[in-house]
């Protein structure tokens, strides 16, 4: 921690940087924290509550956020391929972020948890980690801990691709009714950058904005389908929808397709091309012909 | 029956003002509804197409005219491209009247200065036309109205019935580079040309409308000619959904667009955080 | 209005009676996972998760501003349209086992559901319901009720208000639709030894220091401060996704949209929408008067206390905290409050 702090005063100090964006101590737990004055590098922290994967802080529509200045951003290896992804996908440019990575032994599921890392309390994708130590980076600090513990329980990914596909359906039918349409789920993610999301087109109205059982499945299908390949598997999405609807269980899924068809599962190195912006001739063509 | 159900116009009369602004002449299709109906100047409706969705337009026809409501308007999005594609013998919604109004009967013993820029005339005609059909309660009328060009003026029969009228004096005016040939009024900015008309302000009402930044250089001149803050009038155009003071969209600091207004002095305006 | 009690076991003979009549019930019930609360319907009593400390996931709102809503379909016809109304009337609903904050939020719309236009959709579902409070056993560390002028055994919004006791409840009438409701048979007239009095005292004072009450004035004090130095940078964290507007209680703007559902009919509808969100202001121009986050974040303060009070009376909050708990970015509004209310207090 005090590597990270100190580190963030020099990077701000020396003008590197205009602003670090972390994480701090609020009032109930961590949270994210913009630090523009070398000074307040102190009230910087990482440990198994730093969730947040602020990554999406980047996204050059945040005009608030862009007018600070050249950013330093916080990575675990998780979030580290949101980025990569970001880089990848030509909205920021490599040059314009310092990465300092964080070696990470899994987060909690919840910033305010006061509880231990534990297998009751692990965040869910930390059960998949195979990148505790993010690849991109200019900095990588902290000592390697233990890998995270498997969270209690079964997959449920397994579980739920294990349904006979009636149950499947039943399942996500009653999940998705209480989407509210709110999009928090986009909001959050760092891949979800469009400027004009398909969701906010009107001419077309290609996915109907109400809460109804038809267009909540349309835009979570839609958002999914444009997640494949691209997924940083984060979590954050399903961590921010208030409705508590299990969203990784389905990018996760997806996730697995792509990985069957394509040998392909996102990276934090930004020069590998994703699926959906590349081909190979020996790409199957199963569904084509 | 809820107050979100709209009225069933047939549109009656279409014209085109400009290449991209487009009026429509509109009808009750309930006679009761029809007689029944009446509004202000300066009051607002909430237009549909059925499928596609509501928009927000002034009505830009007079109050002294029974019968009929007109509506012009661009066409900037879904439901005003809808619009366009519409024929005469078409129906549409209409919710309304919503908002406040001008002053006019404040205005009565008055002169009334009238500016208005591009597509703003819309909403100042309404004003234009209650005050010709009352013209003998009114003092000297005058009006500038300017566009960035000849082919972008609206409302060009009017323009020349006003302009024909011995009792109104209108200057019409178009942006530097707007002119044509045969063009016989002013060039330059409407701020610019009504500082050289330099109406009087005493005993005098201005009513200003128009893109943000007709309102904005024409407000310094007025003051220039001696008009109070509380003397100009302008509507606002601001995003509305509901019109009627219940979903939130057009709530500007303490005010309410739809209910608080439209229509505000520029004393008003000025209170306001600049979120419009 | 006179005090009544109910043993558990007659209030499930209660809910059967109410079943048995036509009426629906909801309550808090757990999710299926047992790790949150929602308000849903329950056939039985032993459905419902009465007296947690928890709140439901979502407010009482939704029973009554549903997240979508039809406000009339259409049928497009040759030359003309045909409109069809929507139901004007919705079969009587029990709201049993309500949080105190849940139930004062819906009382608090019903200023700007009334303004000028009776808004007859939202009405009509208010006409409908009888809301019975509980009293809170408690509460957790971002509650802050008290501030805003209520409390964990608030009775506004509320027609009966329910507090444990031993073997059941005591119950007040709060309203006629209340008494009625406590006309049924299950109700005993009587007394009955009010349970965990030290334990609601512990949740008032709790609750109190969680936020301290707001200073006399605040709302006009607030109205003048549009640039006040707390709004800088206020929103660099948050990320506008909405979703403290969909869980809170007195959260209420919409949009309404045109959707079909034929080739040639459909429907008009509201739906919940959020000055949180960058396109909420967004004009067909291109031109947002509220460009930033920062501003957006304002107006969600301004409009919930300031615009909201100095206008209707009453603040469009009722410090039920979720927007806290659902923040995934941190966004914490009983500490900005806090820091508002201090500089508002101190200028006294």
């Amino acid at each position: 921690m005090n590597e990270l702090r100190e580190l963030a005063r020099k990077l701000l100090g020396d003008g590197t940087v205009k602003v670090v964006i972390g994480y701090e101590e609020g009032p109930r737990g961590v949270r994210p924290a913009m630090i523009t004055d070398p000074a307040q590098a102190e009230r910087l922290v990482f440990d198994a509550r730093c969730v947040h994967n602020l990554a999406t802080y980047l996204n050059p529509r945040r005009p608030h956020l862009a007018r600070l200045g050249k950013p330093a951003v916080v990575v675990k290896g998780c979030d580290a391929r949101a980025v990569a992804g970001m880089i990848r996908e030509s909205q920021v440019k490599r040059e314009d972020v310092v990465i300092v990575g964080v070696r990470c032994g899994g987060v909690v599921r919840d910033p305010t948890m006061k509880a231990a890392l534990a297998p009751e309390t692990v965040s869910p994708r930390c059960g998949h980690c195979a990148s505790r130590e993010p690849k991109l980076f200019d900095h990588l600090l902290g000592a390697l801990p233990p890998a995270p513990p498997r969270p209690a329980g079964d997959d449920p990914v397994a579980r739920v691709e294990q349904m006979p596909l009636p149950e499947r359906w039943a399942f996500w039918k009653e999940e998705l009714s209480r989407c509210v349409r709110c999009h928090a789920c986009r909001e959050v993610c760092p891949m979800c950058f469009c400027a004009a999301c398909v969701a906010d087109k009107s001419r077309p109205q290609w996915i109907e904005t109400s809460s109804t059982p038809r267009a909540n499945l349309s835009w979570q299908l839609t958002r999914v389908m444009h997640m494949a390949g691209r997924c940083a598997g984060c979590g954050e999405c399903t961590r921010a929808c208030p409705s508590h609807i299990p969203l990784s269980l389905i990018l996760a899924h997806v996730a697995r397709h792509v990985e069957r068809r394509f040998g392909y599962q996102v990276d934090d190195d930004p020069s590998i091309p994703a699926p959906i912006g590349a081909f190979k001739t020996d790409d199957s063509q199963e569904f084509i012909l | 029956m809820n107050l979100y159900q709209p009225q069933l116009m047939r549109i009656e009369e279409i014209v085109d003002e400009t290449p991209d602004t487009r009026t429509f002449k509109l009808t009750f299709k309930d006679r009761n509804v029809a007689a029944g109906f009446g509004f202000r100047a300066g009051q607002f409706g909430e237009y549909s197409v059925f499928g596609e969705g509501e928009c927000t337009f002034c009505i830009a026809s007079a109050p002294t005219r029974k019968d009929y409501i007109e509506c012009s308007f661009k066409a900037a999005g879904k439901v005003t491209a809808a619009l366009r594609r519409m024929s005469v013998g078409d129906t549409i919604g209409f919710r309304g009247p919503y908002g406040n109004s001008f002053p006019v009967d404040q205005m009565k013993g008055h002169s009334v200065v009238f500016i208005a820029g591009g597509i703003g005339l819309a909403p100042v005609r309404c004003v234009i036309w209650n005050v010709l059909d009352l013209r003998k309660e009114f003092k000297d009328v005058t009006i500038v109205y300017g566009a960035r060009s000849v082919k972008d003026l609206v409302y060009k029969r009017e323009l020349e019935e006003w302009g024909a009228r011995k009792d109104v004096r209108l200057v019409q005016t178009v942006d530097p580079g707007g002119q044509t040939p045969d063009w016989k009024g002013e060039v330059g900015y409407v701020a610019a040309v009504v500082e050289k008309v330099a109406p009087r302000s005493r005993d005098a009402f201005a009513v200003v409308c128009g893109p943000p930044i007709v309102i904005k250089l024409a407000l310094p001149v007025l003051a220039k000619l001696g008009f109070t803050d509380d003397r100009i009038y302008t509507t606002l155009e601001n995003r509305m959904k509901c019109g009627l003071g219940k979903c939130g969209r057009c709530n500007i600091g303490p005010v309410y667009v739809c209910k608080d207004g439209p229509v505000f002095t520029a004393a008003e305006l000025k209170e306001l955080p600049p979120e419009f | 209005m006179k005090t009544k009690c109910i043993s558990r076991a007659d209030l499930a003979a209660l809910v059967a009676d109410l079943a048995a009549a036509g009426t629906e019930v909801v309550a808090p019930v757990k999710s299926r996972d047992g790790r949150a609360l929602d308000y849903r319907r329950i056939g039985r009593l032993e459905e419902a998760a009465l007296g947690e400390v928890a709140l439901p996931r979502r407010s009482l709102k939704e029973l009554f501003l549903p997240a979508s809503e039809v406000l009339l379909r259409y049928r497009l016809e040759k030359d003309d349209v045909a409109i069809e109304e929507v139901p004007a009337t919705f079969p009587p609903l029990v709201i049993l086992g309500a949080k105190p904050c849940d139930a004062a939020g819906v009382e608090v719309l019903d200023k700007v559901m009334g303004w000028d236009y009776r808004d007859e959709p939202w009405f009509a579902r208010r006409a409908a319901t009888t809301i019975v409070s509980l009293a809170c056993p408690g509460v957790d560390g971002v509650c802050f009720c008290s501030a805003v002028g209520l409390s964990p055994d608030a009775t506004k919004g509320a027609d009966v208000l329910l507090v444990p006791a031993e073997g059941g409840f005591v119950a007040e009438a709060i309203t006629p639709r209340g008494e009625a409701l406590l006309a049924s048979k299950r109700f005993a007239e009587g007394e009955m030894p009010v349970e965990a009095q030290a334990a609601r005292a512990a949740a008032k004072e709790k609750v109190a220091r969680n936020l301290p009450a707001q200073p006399t004035g605040f709302h006009d004090w607030l109205g003048e401060r549009f640039d006040h130095a707390a709004f800088k940078d206020i929103a660099q964290r948050c990320h506008g996704c909405g979703a403290c507007a969909s869980v809170c209680p007195t959260c209420h703007c919409f949009d309404i949209v045109d959707e079909p559902e034929g080739l040639d009919r459909g429907a008009r509808r509201r739906n919940w929408d959020s000055c949180a969100t960058c396109k909420f202001t967004l004009h067909a121009s291109g031109h947002n008067p509220r460009a930033t986050q920062n501003e957006r974040f304002r107006q969600r303060v301004m409009h919930k206390f300031s615009i909201y009070p100095r206008r209707f009376g009453e603040v469009l909050c009722s410090g039920c905290g979720r927007c806290v708990r659902a923040c995934p970015a941190g966004m914490d509004l009983p500490e900005i409050l806090g820091q508002l209310f201090r500089d508002a207090g101190g200028a006294r």
